[in-house]
């Protein structure tokens, strides 16, 4: 007898929002928290989703989780199983300190990797343990699915998923040199789309195998293996396929059931036209499908946990977010609107997307 | 606490004061194109794999540091404002090798990728243990691969700059053959996986080998 699993508290600020409310406003109105941007590089003019938000990166992390437990019903985290989602780790420290000295010299390994993030957590807070993933723009939705995973095999208390992930020119630099990079708000899923937005964001949430007020149900996961590419998927989605389709088998509904898909949809032409194939192919009765990532950008190893916190909202409000900036549709079989809109929302499905081809897609419920 | 009981299948592992030798990876890669592509530490998860007849499966690999070659190129060329190498960004994620790993082998099936610090190969064991819940046979695999130029500078104690350990587990309720303490083990690899070190060397090769996880 598997434990049914809540998200029952979240927190999350991004280039969107400071946040949660602000975040869902944003999305709804179409106010984008991208910008051009030179900084990293003065001979390109990518457009950005910076944090402004004072103090340091490792300033925010400690205020969101500070936020999980004023909201929660935990008094401490004695009990709670940490687990991290990030790409980058530390890298921006690193950055810094390589650029002025031009050797490795004065870089503390320990503020390199990954899990710098956790522990700049237990320096404030006390864990039951930690464990941080890293498999690029899926780490915090493999988080999630893991936090699922433990909770309904009865293996710990509770479960603080945090999604963080800041920008540098490794960061920006590498995307460019894909050629992948708009100079504007990405528009995912049109015929006009000219790249991404690359963006940081700190995303908290709080999962419990007792549900509170406002909590929202994690159903299910996918996960799949593309085997095909390092940077491509397959072009027809079979790996984007096969993850939705594990996740609705493991929530035990069917495609029918799900409301609306956020879609990974990130703005270039190899992810929008193989998870658009992908989602024409399992889901015929047409869900609404939207991409956020016009208004928060993708915050890469952040993103799963933070359009986590976009479903919520949404399953929470009951209000569809649009596709901004979408005005001439690739794939014209899936369900894309630019409008806000109102409806039964009862099932969303959630998708995260890496390099390496690491697919992850969680279902998330509307309490019953 | 909770434990989760692991039988051993196979194990191999590999360390090298600056590089892991005899990989086979021409054999095992005889594609020019793609063996150019492979990072350090995706030819040693492909050695390893083959050397715990892996194939096909899911996947939990751990490494502290990831691909720091790729990571230290692209510092350079933004150092010198050379234009990054596509190459090396995606080559410089911490899944890149058992990503290559799954492209070689045609593997769909689910790829973790752990960064836990020092603790990495306890938490490849403790996440391992969670999965084997469900029944299949996976490969635990962590590896260091830490030869990049100017290595000194940084790194004052570990004397294996490579060092990797593969596990083929799955779950079991047979009483425990081997016993570990956390991130104990050769003093002389890197932190990250001595738990994973200390076990693959207590394996015997016809006995049954059984670990206890705690989480």
């Amino acid at each position: 007898m598997k434990n049914r699993v809540y998200i029952t508290t979240t927190s999350s600020v991004s280039c969107a929002g400071k946040n949660n409310q602000i975040l869902f406003q944003n999305i709804l109105s179409g106010v984008t928290g991208i910008k051009q941007d030179r900084k990293y590089f003065f001979n390109a003019n990518p457009a950005l989703g910076k944090l402004d938000t004072e103090g340091t990166f490792f300033d925010v992390l400690i205020s969101e989780c500070q936020n999980i437990l004023d909201n929660s019903q935990l008094e401490n985290y004695e009990e709670t199983l940490l687990v991290i989602g990030s790409s980058v780790g530390g890298m921006q420290t690193t950055e810094d300190i390589y650029m002025q000295r031009g050797e490795y010299a004065d870089i503390d390994p320990n503020m390199h990797h990954i899990q710098v993030i956790s522990n700049c957590l237990n320096d404030t807070f006390e864990f039951y343990d930690d464990v941080s993933f890293s498999t690029a723009c899926t780490s915090s939705a493999n988080a999630i699915g893991y936090a699922y995973e433990v909770l309904s095999k009865g293996l710990y208390k509770n479960v603080l998923v945090v999604g963080a992930d800041s920008l540098s020119q490794t960061t920006v630099g590498g995307f460019l040199a894909l050629g992948v990079l708009s100079s504007n708000p990405c528009k995912p899923f049109d015929e006009n789309r000219d790249g991404m937005n690359v963006s940081e964001a700190v995303a908290c949430l709080l999962l419990e195998t007792q549900s509170r007020d406002g909590s929202m149900e994690v159903c299910g996961v996918g996960y799949s293996s593309d085997a095909y590419h390092m940077t491509h998927p397959k072009p027809k989605g079979e790996g984007a396929f096969c993850a939705m389709q594990k996740a609705l088998n493991m929530a035990k509904i069917t495609s029918n059931d799900i409301d609306y898909i956020n879609a990974h949809g990130t703005g270039t032409e190899a992810n929008d036209s193989a998870e658009a194939e992908a989602i024409v192919s399992l889901f015929p009765h047409k869900p609404f499908v939207s991409s956020t990532k016009s208004i928060t950008g993708h915050t890469l190893g952040a993103s799963g946990a933070l359009e986590a916190i976009v479903s919520y909202m949404v399953i929470e409000k009951q209000v569809l977010p649009p596709n901004h900036f979408l005005q001439d549709p690739s794939n014209t079989e899936i369900n894309l609107r630019n409008d806000a809109s109102d409806t039964g929302i009862q099932y969303v499905m959630s998708n995260a997307f890496a390099f390496g081809g690491n697919n992850c897609s969680l279902v998330f419920g509307r309490l019953k | 606490m909770k434990s989760i009981r692991l039988k051993i299948i196979q194990s191999a592992y590999a360390f090298g004061a600056k590089e892991i030798e005899g990989l086979n990876t021409k054999i095992l890669v005889p594609k020019m194109m793609t063996r150019r592509r492979l990072t350090r530490a995706a030819k040693i998860a492909i050695y390893l794999s083959n050397e715990v007849s892996f194939t096909k499966g899911r996947i939990v690999y751990g490494s502290s540091f990831g691909e720091l070659e790729s990571t230290a190129n692209i510092l350079n060329s933004i150092s010198n404002k050379e234009a990054i190498s596509p190459t090396y960004f995606q080559n410089s994620v911490y899944n890149t090798a058992i990503s290559y790993l799954s492209i070689l082998q045609e593997n769909e099936e689910e790829l973790l990728t752990i960064s836990s610090g020092d603790k990495t190969s306890d938490s490849v064991l403790k996440v391992g243990s969670v999965k084997a819940l469900d029944g299949d046979t996976l490969l635990l695999l962590v590896t260091e691969t830490l030869n990049i130029a100017g290595i000194e500078k940084l790194n004052v104690c570990e004397q294996y700059l490579e060092c990797a350990v593969a596990l083929k587990v799955r779950l079991t309720d047979e009483a425990p053959t081997i016993k570990f303490t956390k991130s104990v083990g050769d003093s002389k690899v890197p932190h990250s996986v001595r738990t994973m070190l200390t076990i693959a060397k207590q394996c015997e090769v016809g006995e049954v080998n059984v670990i206890e996880v705690q989480l």
